[in-house]
């Protein structure tokens, strides 16, 4: 397929989704909320594609709903709102069921609705200049599934501010590498993508039966407490017994050469 | 019990819990499996015990199921298994029950299977040399169980890069102690002392208090 707000590669065994709207700092409208669904849907099935990194084109990553257009195009807002209130939500890794590793690549400013792709991949980096910061109550707005999102994987209190400070204050790259948010700094920023390639092929190294089942051990564990998270874990751990990678896994070790892994 | 895997043994109120396959990385075969349980109960049952630290001997603090040892003896494998597939494991003192407070004091290299032991100790500390890895995905093997306790307990995003980059990154100890995931990184030569001072200090308070915090604290974990 192609995509009008999106730009989908392959490189290698690493699949990039690359927002592309800069004129509007890649907010999303209603055709580019469409071609996210497509796009994830798109590299999630082509078994080829072992690693999805995420980011955007232009100074900056993602700024949330272009509340411009979504506003005055007479449909825009009425689905947009449906949307919400039935949580019938396709955009992120996560609302469309992605079990391949995602990696998300802060450039720029993150903000609002841009949260969304933050809180719901799996490896955050960011370039030096990353800034983070959430402007929904400035503009009169209620900020809820985004930061719900984040409060479950980062310390709240540094959520919270963000939700309350609204536009007048802005998270850097170290203090959100601090915090946990992201796991990594890069700088230059130039060097972002090179980056995001080298940990997308590194991580495409490993078993992608074994990531697809952790991955749902661990995203199923925020559902839940710790007992009934491990007991659901112990469903995917089983789940692996005889694949051909448990065997192939440590021959491979055993004779110092790369696993020949089962494609998903 | 006479023990082969593991040290055990009383200094003052402290029970230490050390796990002594160093040729091995202390990794958990057949007998240190059966061997843990009876450790951890002997501990929570000594009354002259009021706090326990779990270390290792050598260079690796824990690095997991020995799974090539328990490959060979069948009837510890499907042990094992049961205990996977169940979720019935009995390796850590959550695992065990235990009720006093547990402090893990990580030597050199913690892989796969020995975060379970920092996922459920109650105080983690570090040598200034100690790693954390988690290599399953690289082996054609799932995590889910260490690296589920860990997620309840310290930013995710830390968790899920651990879990996903599997044997091809290490966290070091001052990162990890950024993230909260240990508490305190002091030198390798002084871990020990530093884990027995932590230990006298817990010793210190009344142990039915730290029963019902450790209690209500762990239960918390229980709810979404």
């Amino acid at each position: 397929m192609s995509y009008e707000h999106l730009i989908v590669e392959r490189h290698g065994p690493v699949g990039w989704l690359i927002n592309d709207r800069p004129e509007v700092r890649n907010a999303m409208n209603s055709a580019m909320r469409d071609e996210f669904a497509e796009a994830w849907t798109e590299l999630d099935n082509d078994p080829a594609v072992r690693v999805i990194v995420h980011t955007g084109n232009g100074r900056d990553f993602q700024t949330g709903v272009d509340v411009g257009e979504v506003a005055s195009d007479g449909v825009g807002m009425e689905r947009y709102r449906q949307s919400m209130e039935d949580f019938d939500v396709h955009f992120t890794s996560w609302h469309q069921g992605v079990w391949k590793p995602v990696i998300t690549a802060v450039n720029g400013i993150c903000c609002g609705g841009g949260f969304h792709w933050v809180a719901d991949s799996d490896l955050v980096i960011a370039a030096s200049d990353a800034q983070f910061f959430d402007p929904h109550t400035s503009v009169g707005q209620v900020v809820a599934i985004e930061a719900i999102g984040l409060m479950k994987k980062m310390p709240v209190e540094a959520v919270m501010r963000m939700a309350f400070m609204g536009r007048h204050e802005r998270m850097g790259a170290e203090r959100a590498y601090e915090l946990g948010m992201i796991s990594e700094i890069v700088d230059p920023p130039e060097r972002l993508r090179e980056r995001a390639q080298e940990l997308g092929e590194t991580v495409a190294r490993n078993s992608p039966a074994a990531m697809a089942a952790t991955k749902k051990a661990l995203w199923g564990a925020l559902e839940t407490g710790l007992t009934d998270a491990c007991k659901q874990g112990a469903r995917h751990l089983v789940s692996m017994w005889g694949h051909p990678d448990q065997a192939e896994g440590p021959l491979a070790f055993a004779e110092r050469r790369d696993p020949d892994w089962q494609p998903l | 019990m006479t023990y082969e895997t593991l040290e055990v043994r009383v200094e003052g109120p402290v029970g230490w819990l050390v796990f002594n396959r160093p040729e091995a990385g202390n990794a958990v075969d057949a007998r240190m499996f059966v061997e843990l349980e009876a450790a951890w109960a002997e501990l929570e049952n000594d009354h002259q015990v009021r706090a326990i630290v779990n270390t290792g001997n050598g260079h690796s603090f824990q690095t997991g199921l020995d799974v090539r040892q328990l490959a060979n003896d069948p009837e510890a494998l499907r042990a094992s298994s049961r205990q996977t597939r169940d979720f019935a494991l009995r390796m850590t003192s959550w695992h065990c029950g235990v009720t006093k407070p547990v402090i893990a004091a990580v030597n050199g290299t913690c892989a796969g299977g020995g975060l379970h032991f920092v996922a459920d100790a109650d105080i983690v500390i570090a040598a200034d040399d100690a790693t954390f890895l988690d290599p399953h995905v690289s082996v054609g093997q799932v995590s889910a169980f260490e690296t589920i306790g860990l997620l309840k307990k310290v930013p995710m995003e830390s968790v899920t890069r651990m879990a996903l980059m599997g044997a091809h990154e290490r966290l070091d100890a001052e990162r990890a102690r950024q993230l909260g995931l240990v508490s305190e990184v002091v030198g390798a030569g002084e871990l020990r002392d530093r884990a027995q001072t932590l230990a006298l200090r817990l010793a210190e308070h009344d142990p039915e208090r730290l029963r019902a915090v450790k209690q209500a604290l762990w239960s918390a974990l229980e709810s979404p």
